[in-house]
């Protein structure tokens, strides 16, 4: 039975609307479909091409930059997590350009004034991203990437920061990376780069660019109307490849060591810029090698202003150059190394055969002096060497004549790149005919060609130049191609060692590098370098002092400092007719018009620190008062450099 | 006010009849057009979830979210459809409050969505995003329902047109706060459609849409978020603006033009939308299935809203009349909103599209509005013919 409804139920159900209601329906779908027909019938399948390059673009996918090791596999350089925020203007809609700043300083507690600036102050394209943070940490880009649905135009990216753990210690031979801002030349196009890729600028990171960069992958992102990429809407094309790692031929201690030594001289004696370099001279591996001053790689990595990097730049000390390759300096004595091996090579002496050193020689008219103004009567070449005679070596430069000096400079590996693998290697200039005219426009004088027997005028060499021609010297005549990269570690984990390149060797007969081997060890045993006969093992060398620049009203010149010693694989051994030589240091010291030859004194000093000789009764009277104990040994009033 | 008067419970006319429900009366067809409409659905979220990156489903997958949701709404139907719907009439207040409540829950929990400006439009409930405003659009049908049905004796009176205005205020302003253009539109065509279904007077239906125009600027000015205002603009300039708002209109035209008359297939769709698996999903549904396709789905909704107004017709009370055309007059603004929208007619705005948009929220209160109305169908007082 049914209910009745107690209401007087009078359903209105009005026809006509019921029947007008049919008809929106009819005319709504009759609408809709007509359209849908023109879609599809009439213009179907036009347009596929076009949405396609519209909703997707091809990225790349950065791969993980390569590591550095020093010798002793200690992480030097590593990749840590960071993030930079990033806003493209033409997909920040202008009337939520307040809102969207506001918002994101307050993610970034910034103030949002230097947003606006960072936008306003962007030129180019309102397609090109404009950075607003960088260091980002994980977590505030966590924050940001999560509300990017309300910070339209804004984007996060990773770019993993590099991170040098020994800060300074291998600054200039690391160097550093930095972010490409402009767009870059067609050949890195090519090669896969765009703007933002990060891109070694220096050192190290710069000379390895393509191993430590690895290749980059490739995906196709999905974009949503914002140009934001829809997650889970990529596509991946190809992997993307990790660099390589690299292992130096240096060891963190041994560089500290080094770094201690110059450190300590350039601050006893005053001077403000140096390089030590250590090598060995069997296989041309750099073990230290230290310019002072340096930098410090993580300021780059984590961002130095304009005006910073400026300053750096204009420093008269250098702190962005790698001193030891990029530049070069006349090598003043130390290049008698050149004359002499000529001299014999040429057979215009013997080793045994004497030249008269006396206050001075008349050279075309003009009056070349000895450096101690009185000479030494007669010399061979071996006291020539230990008293670096001027006089001597002006005479020999002399009979032997520009050509062989500038061919045995040339075989020494002067006036070329040494090929070590570290960027911006400055050549050097082995000063002949043909360069004379080049750069100068006329050949060379006699004084000028005297001049260069001594390393003084036009001869300019890198300090590593003159060290690879010392350990050639020091293992029998082979020049090999110095390197501070040991060995490469491809992602795979497969090791490639570097294998030793030899330059070339010097063609000179081994009794004559012997003769000058003995030569060198006579420098130190007649006590050329004062007190360093004194440390309890045995060094030879080479001191040199190069005037450079303008006289001072005393009419003296500035003058730079060098010595370059090695000692024998046993280091008590003082017999250096032997070639088993497998440790050889460099110091310059740049400017050091100083009392004292700083650059033995450094010299010195790290062999001390390298062998460890602390348990020597010299060294525990000196321990902790090393500073004094240099310089008052030093200290010769009179002549303030020592050749 | 006497307008707001509430219907006074007769116990009598509550008397149970579900013992002797007559089956027949049970309209198989709606229930037919709408399971079929669920299925092209369950089709589009599975060709969203497998197609877009041709992967293997995974249990968060549209598709399968879809699945769960589906089975929730015919849950939801069947205990609808049993279910007097006479109770809803007389509660019909109440659910107003839980509407309005649930609305401003909403608007104080809710976390953003995808498209534009901080919105706050879903809660989560067990894991699951619920768009109340989807919810909204049903209860709002049952209470205008159970308004015009207690205004049927003056239904020609300026107040019933006021009065609706006055009831739609509080939830159409809390919706707007979300803010949500779309469902907000959709209330309005909806009681339009009821009122004019109702009987109420074309006069002051007449003068309502004309302030409504009058207002628009105003709106404009005051009202829109400026990506609302943007969409509407892309509406005008279509391709002007290949990367920004134009852009969704751009990809959708061009995904449409991509079908052809036959298609491309489930799940080989190419053209990449914003929102497609929700807003846009006509635009995968047009490509993937082409023209014919597309009338197929575009006939079902026709034969659904036929369905719904037979049903209208027949039944027995002013009540259970109001509740079939007001879900024919929501099915039939969202399809063509929605569908417009896509293929270039309309601006865009957040409106979905029933059953086929993936959105558990929109289905189960289309399928629960199905329900109250098979629920009507079997308690009719009398054969209509």
């Amino acid at each position: 039975m049914s209910v009745r409804i107690e209401q007087p139920s009078v359903t209105i159900r009005n026809a006509y609307r019921f029947g007008s209601f049919g008809l929106a329906i009819i005319v709504a779908v009759a609408a809709l479909g007509a359209r849908m027909f023109d879609l599809q019938v009439m213009q179907g399948q036009q347009g596929t091409q076009v949405s396609q390059e519209q909703s997707s673009e091809t990225t790349s996918v950065p791969s993980s930059r390569g590591l550095i090791y020093d010798s002793t596999n200690k992480l030097l350089v590593t990749n840590i997590p960071n993030f930079i925020i990033q806003i493209v203007p033409h997909d920040l809609p202008m009337a939520d350009k307040p809102v969207v700043v506001q918002r994101l300083a307050s993610l970034l507690k910034v103030d949002p004034v230097t947003i606006d600036q960072d936008l306003d102050s962007a030129t180019g394209s309102f397609y090109d991203p404009v950075v607003v943070a960088t260091n980002v940490d994980t977590d505030v880009a966590r924050i940001v990437d999560e509300n990017r649905d309300s910070l339209p135009g804004v984007q996060v990216l990773s770019r993993p920061l590099r991170q040098y753990t020994s800060g300074p210690l291998f600054g200039e031979i690391l160097g550093y990376t930095a972010p490409i801002t402009s767009e870059p030349s067609a050949a890195d196009k090519q090669a896969g780069y765009s703007v933002g890729d990060i891109d070694g600028k220096a050192g190290l990171e710069l000379e390895y660019e393509s191993l430590l960069r690895g290749t980059y992958g490739q995906q196709t992102v999905a974009l949503d109307a914002n140009g934001q990429p829809i997650p889970g809407l990529t596509t991946e094309i190809t992997q993307p490849v990790p660099g390589s790692s690299l292992t130096l031929s240096i060891s963190s201690k041994e560089q500290a060591l080094a770094q201690k030594a110059l450190a300590w001289g350039l601050a006893a004696a005053h001077v403000q810029m140096g390089v030590i370099i250590v090598e060995n001279p069997q296989n041309g591996e750099i073990l230290a090698m230290v310019s002072l001053p340096g930098y410090d790689d993580n300021i780059f990595a984590q961002g130095l202003s304009q005006a910073d990097y400026l300053k750096m730049l204009n420093d008269p000390t250098l702190p962005l150059i790698n001193k030891a390759v990029s530049e070069q300096y006349a090598p003043g004595s130390t290049y008698k190394l050149v004359t002499g091996t000529a001299g014999l090579e040429d057979k215009k002496i013997t080793a045994t055969s004497t030249l008269l050193s006396q206050p001075y020689v008349i050279i075309a008219g003009e009056k070349f002096k000895e450096w101690n103004n009185l000479g030494w009567g007669p010399l061979n070449i071996i006291m020539g060497l230990a008293h670096s005679s001027d006089t001597f070596f002006y005479q020999l430069a002399q009979s032997v004549g520009l050509d062989s000096l500038t061919y045995w400079a040339k075989q020494y590996g002067f006036g070329a790149p040494t090929g070590v693998d570290l960027p911006n290697e400055a050549a050097g200039i082995v000063p002949d005919d043909q360069w004379k005219t080049v750069a100068l426009g006329s050949k060379m004088y006699p004084g000028e060609e005297a001049q260069a027997g001594i390393g003084q005028g036009y001869d300019a060499a890198t300090p590593l130049q003159l060290l690879n021609a010392y350990c050639a010297l020091a293992n029998g005549g082979n020049l090999w191609k110095p390197h501070v990269v040991a060995s490469v570690t491809a992602p795979d984990g497969t090791v490639t060692p570097v294998q030793p390149e030899l330059i070339r060797n010097l063609g000179a007969s081994p009794q004559n590098l012997e003769t000058m081997r003995l030569g060198t060890r006579a420098v130190v045993t007649s006590r050329h370098t004062y007190n360093l006969v004194e440390l309890p093992i045995a060094v030879a060398g080479k001191t040199g002092t190069a005037e450079y620049g303008v006289k001072d009203r005393l009419g003296r010149l500035p003058y730079h400092e060098w010595f370059v010693g090695y000692t024998n694989a046993d280091p008590h051994n003082a017999d250096f007719s032997g070639t088993s030589s497998q440790l050889a240091v460099l110091v310059f010291t740049y400017g050091a018009d100083t009392w004292g030859d700083v650059s033995t004194e450094i010299v010195k000093y790290y062999m001390w620190l390298h062998y460890n000789l602390r348990g020597n009764a010299l060294n525990q009277r000196t321990a902790g008062h090393i500073n004094t104990w240099a310089f008052k040994r030093t200290n010769f009033a009179g002549t303030a450099n020592n050749h | 006010m006497s307008i707001f008067r509430s219907e006074p419970m007769k116990l009598r006319s509550w008397s149970p009849k579900a013992a002797s429900l007559t089956w027949r009366l049970y309209d198989i067809q709606l229930t037919t057009y709408a399971i079929l409409l669920v299925l092209f659905g369950l089709a589009m979220a599975y060709s969203n979830s497998v197609g877009a990156t041709h992967t293997t489903l995974s249990p968060g997958s549209p598709f399968v979210r879809y699945l769960m949701w589906t089975v929730i709404a015919m849950v939801v139907f069947l205990v609808t459809t049993m279910f007097d719907y006479r109770w809803l009439r007389t509660f019909a207040w109440p659910i107003y409050l839980v509407n309005v409540a649930l609305l401003v829950v909403t608007l104080r929990l809710g976390s953003s969505t995808g498209n534009a400006g901080t919105s706050a439009r879903w809660i989560v409930v067990a894991g699951f995003g619920v768009q109340f405003s989807e919810l909204a659009k049903i209860l709002m049908i049952i209470v205008f329902a159970g308004f015009l049905a207690t205004r049927q004796a003056k239904i020609n009176s300026v107040w019933t047109v006021i009065g609706a205005i006055i009831v739609l205020g509080p939830p159409w302003i809390l919706v707007m706060l979300q803010p949500d253009l779309g469902t907000s539109l959709v209330l309005v065509g909806t009681l339009v459609g009821m009122l004019f279904m109702s009987g109420a007077s074309l006069r002051w239906l007449g003068t309502l849409a004309m302030s409504v125009a009058a207002a628009i600027p105003l709106v404009w000015a005051n009202l829109l978020h400026p990506y609302q205002r943007a969409r509407l603009l892309a509406l005008l300039n279509q391709g002007q603006d290949p990367r920004g708002s134009g852009y969704q209109l751009l990809q959708a035209k061009t995904a449409v033009n991509a079908g052809g008359p036959w298609g491309v297939g489930l799940t080989n769709g190419t053209v990449r939308m914003p929102a497609q698996e929700t807003d846009f999903v006509w635009g995968v549904l047009a490509e993937e299935l082409g023209f014919f396709g597309s009338m197929v789905v575009m006939v079902l909704f026709v034969a659904l809203l036929w369905r719904l107004l037979v049903c209208s017709w027949r039944s027995g009370d002013q009540f259970a009349m109001l509740v079939g055309c007001g879900l024919a007059s929501m099915i039939l603004f969202q399809v063509f909103v929605n569908v417009g929208m896509v293929i270039g007619l309309m601006p865009i705005t957040g409106i979905p599209l029933p059953f086929i948009t993936y959105g558990g929220a929109s289905l189960v209160s289309v399928m629960g509005g199905l329900g109250v109305l098979q629920s009507t169908n079997l308690r009719r007082e009398r054969p209509a013919w």
